[in-house]
């Protein structure tokens, strides 16, 4: 049986490893050398403001992921769910539905999924991976249903109340922005201070034990699922309020970006665990180099080149961390 | 000896001693089985009989001045390989078989297929190959389905079947590990007799054994081992099952042997089970009180290893339960919790510890709402709680709330989880090997804690294969024998020795009272 652990460090190493706070000093340097390449570019406020902006619906979705990825599940489903609440409430709003009808809708089908990705995974047993993997096709092909394959303007005279709901400004910053923050707090809350929190950690962790502790594991799972259909759906809203057009197209890009931010998260402030204010520092901290370098001129692509390589590391590091600890 | 009876043999082993740092698991033993022979091999645990099964396997070295010929010709040893060709064909408890593949893959597993002149495997051969072999043991099976689907003696007779079968040298000697161990009744029938057909057939049968059943019944002669010496080879038949003990146990045991005593007081009924059965155990019957501590001893295969889960009741089971008077259902560990009961499971790397989250989290999994005011859980109430029990139970290091479980020892791990259910102050507390890689220090602490528990007026239940932990603790001693509860053990009854023989004694006709 393994020693106790000596915790009090006696002999000083350095440590090139990733320790807890190590996303803020790359977030930092990141600042440092854009600031020097290119300062004319990169020190503006407005672009700050374009980083949160930009990266706001992101957090939404990666917030969103963080309780089915506490509970052990993938969620694949989360781009496909924003997709489809994308387009529902464009196709409500362009069809004489108010704002609560085609809103409210939204979300109800973001319970929907979340429901249909439980009974997938909970009763049928299906691989969560696997499960989501065929669930989030069978959105896409919604999508393309709900647009008859092809998009869906939103004209700005004529939906001017509802571009408000994201677009409006407060302190210099666009609704969106506080809504991304509003969702971190009341996440936050959820994983550090109650009881569901364990429980979604503990499921996680070691689901056997959990059932034999009295957790009722196949309910937590589910209440994971259908919390991040409705924070995808809701994203899907903020999506469509800031952008104006909607198209089958329009949540494939948001995928890996969640799960990097939430697995790079997973190595910061609270490491070992997934965590929102790690997703929080992951997410600046990616926003910020792929907004620098597009600042400098990168083409476009340099996007999804930063996303995969810090998902990568991300993992890898955070295998390493685990193998260090134990 | 005469050369010619040594000829004959199928087995002859010299001198076959075994040292692992201090300790001698195996002095100077020395066996000889005939062809056609069926030979048990009993002991109790640590005797060593799996240390002279490994060796012949060419599993382990064993100290020089030992001689092995198999069939007449001389062993190299240390070499599996050499123990195949020789003639010897082991059967291990876990039969080695893919559960996915089907027999004629399992059988083809380490020998190859038969294949035609464009080299590709000849199914219609390998098919009838496989059939003839299961009916030259007695088995008509179908050999296109997934063993996992096979019975249990199906499977076992795939595997012996797999160990008979030519390859180079024709087999001289089958070794059988437990091999009607988790066999119910009926099966272990159909295994004697498919034991029979090989012995008959020529090849000398060796098994090693725990179930007096299997040795009165297949055996012709029987080998007994006791702290790694030989001590003596008998036939069976004339041998009774009384001197086959004190065979075993090394003394003869006498009607009321000495053993502990406890006066404990115990309060009315709290827990009831009636006809309660699960995949190994059928019909059981217990009662009982507050304040009692009753154990449960049994070998692999008795049907010890479901009964802590089965009480308490978060599987799916038969029969009922009832605690405190109220119906326990089944597969609803959150109802059991809300009753009362607790269960501290065995191996609890899989069943009970969050390995990488902190005690602290470890120890209010099963109540965390317990600091919520506000809606906010307050960490520092929480960790003053957890402290306390971390104290009450003396983990070490004391007062470290936020250390992760894994970097607890065994022993310390082990008091977190029964912290998390002490914590619950329990009606009924189910222990399965409460003290299964713990150390010495540890484990007398979770005694005292046991005694504490009982005194405090739960009702403790202990399953453990550990018959010295059962002595210290248990008012009661409930032997599980083939799935049943088949006898009960009290007061000055309860001792090692009994518990060992009643444990691997023959299944008596009347069931416990």
């Amino acid at each position: 049986m393994s020693e106790i652990k000596e915790v009090a460090a006696p002999r000083r190493r350095i440590n090139f490893g990733f320790d807890k706070y190590s996303g803020i000093y790359v977030w930092a340097l990141l600042v440092l050398i854009f600031a020097l390449w290119i300062p004319d570019l990169f020190l503006q406020t407005s672009t700050l403001k374009q980083v949160l902006t930009f990266q706001a619906i992101s957090a939404i979705v990666a917030l969103g992921l963080l309780l089915p990825v506490a509970a052990g599940a993938f969620d694949l489903t989360i781009a496909g769910t924003l997709t489809v609440s994308v387009c529902f409430t464009a196709w409500a709003l362009t069809n004489g539905h108010g704002v609560v009808v085609a809103a409210g809708g939204s979300i109800l089908i973001g319970i929907v999924i979340g429901l249909v990705n439980s009974l997938v995974v909970v009763k049928l047993k299906v691989d969560s991976f696997i499960g989501t993997l065929g669930m989030s096709s069978v959105l896409i092909a919604i999508a393309y249903m709900i647009t008859d394959s092809s998009q869906i303007v939103l004209s700005t005279s004529g939906y001017a109340p509802f571009f408000e709901f994201a677009r409006t400004e407060m302190f210099g910053l666009p609704r969106s922005v506080y809504y991304a923050a509003l969702i971190a707090l009341f996440f936050w809350w959820i994983l550090e201070y109650t009881p569901g929190g364990r429980y979604l950690y503990a499921v996680g962790g070691n689901p056997v034990a959990s059932r034999l502790a009295g957790v009722r594991v196949g309910r937590v799972t589910m209440i994971a699922f259908i919390s991040s259909g409705v924070t995808s759906a809701f994203a899907g809203i903020v999506y469509l309020s800031t952008i104006g057009t909607a198209t089958p197209d329009s949540g494939s890009g948001y995928l890996l970006p969640a799960f990097s931010a939430v697995f790079l998260g997973a190595t910061q402030i609270r490491p070992g665990r997934v965590n929102v204010p790690g997703t929080l520092v992951a997410i600046f901290l990616l926003a910020t180099g792929v907004t620098g370098l597009q600042l400098a001129g990168a083409p476009s692509y340099v996007t999804q080149l930063f996303n995969g390589a810090a998902l990568i590391i991300a993992v890898a590091l955070a295998s390493r961390t685990a193998r260090r600890q134990g | 000896m005469t050369s010619a009876t040594l000829a004959t043999s199928a087995l002859s082993v010299r001198n076959a001693t075994k040292i692992f740092g201090a300790q001698v698991a195996l002095d100077n033993v020395s066996i000889e089985v005939a062809a056609g022979e069926v030979r048990a091999l009993v002991g109790q645990n640590g005797c060593g009989k799996s240390t002279l099964i490994k060796i012949l396997a060419g599993f382990h070295e064993p100290e020089p001045g030992i001689e092995v010929l198999v069939g007449g010709s001389e062993l190299a040893l240390g070499d599996p390989i050499a123990s195949e060709a020789a003639g010897l064909r082991f059967v291990h408890q876990d039969l080695g078989l893919v559960g996915n593949l089907d027999t004629v893959d399992n059988m083809a597993l380490g020998q190859g297929y038969i294949t035609n002149a464009t080299k590709t495997i000849s199914w219609r051969k390998e098919r009838s190959k496989a059939r003839e072999a299961l009916a030259a043991l007695g088995y008509e099976i179908n050999v296109n389905m997934p063993v996992a689907a096979l019975q249990m003696s199906e499977r076992t007779a795939v595997a012996i079947a797999r160990a008979m079968s030519e390859r180079g040298t024709p087999p001289k000697m089958l070794i059988l590990d437990e091999p009607t161990a988790n066999l119910p009744g009926p099966e272990a029938q159909r295994l004697y007799q498919l034991v029979r057909r090989v012995a008959d057939s020529g090849v000398a049968v060796l098994f090693v054994s725990h179930h007096f059943d299997e040795v009165f019944e297949m055996a012709e002669s029987v080998t007994v081992l006791r702290d790694g010496k030989l001590i003596d080879t008998r036939p069976v038949a004339g041998l009774s099952e009384d001197e086959l003990i004190e065979l075993v146990v090394g003394r003869k045991l006498e009607e009321h042997d000495k053993g502990q005593a406890d006066n404990r007081e115990h309060g009315e009924q709290v827990l009831q089970l009636s006809g309660v059965g699960g995949r190994n155990v059928s019909g059981m019957d217990l009662t009982i009180h507050k304040g009692e501590v009753v154990g449960v001893a049994g070998i692999t295969g008795s049907g010890r290893e479901e009964v802590a889960a089965l009480v308490f009741g978060g599987h799916e089971r038969s029969g009922e339960i009832l605690v405190d008077g109220k119906a326990l259902p089944q597969n609803r560990p959150d109802i059991s919790i809300a009753r009362g009961v607790a269960l501290v499971p065995a191996e609890r790397h899989a069943n009970a510890s969050l390995l990488d989250q902190t005690l602290r989290e470890n120890i209010t999994l099963v109540d965390p709402g317990r600091h919520v005011s506000l809606g906010i859980l307050r960490r520092n109430p929480e960790k003053s709680d957890v402290r306390v029990w971390l104290d009450r139970l003396s983990v070490k290091p004391s007062g470290q709330t936020e250390y992760k479980m894994n970097q607890l020892s065994g022993g310390n791990q082990q008091k977190v989880i029964l912290a998390r259910w002490l914590r619950q102050e329990p009606s009924v507390l189910v222990l399965d090997e409460p003290t299964q890689g713990v150390d010495v220090g540890a484990k007398a602490d979770i005694h005292t804690l046991v005694d504490e528990a009982a005194a405090q007026g739960a009702a403790v239940l202990v399953c453990s294969t550990d018959h010295e932990e059962l002595v210290r603790v248990c008012d009661r001693v409930v032997i599980m024998r083939r799935g049943r509860a088949a006898e009960i053990l009290r007061g000055e009854q309860i001792t090692v020795d009994n518990i060992t023989a009643a444990t691997i004694g023959r299944d008596s006709a009347e069931p416990a009272a």
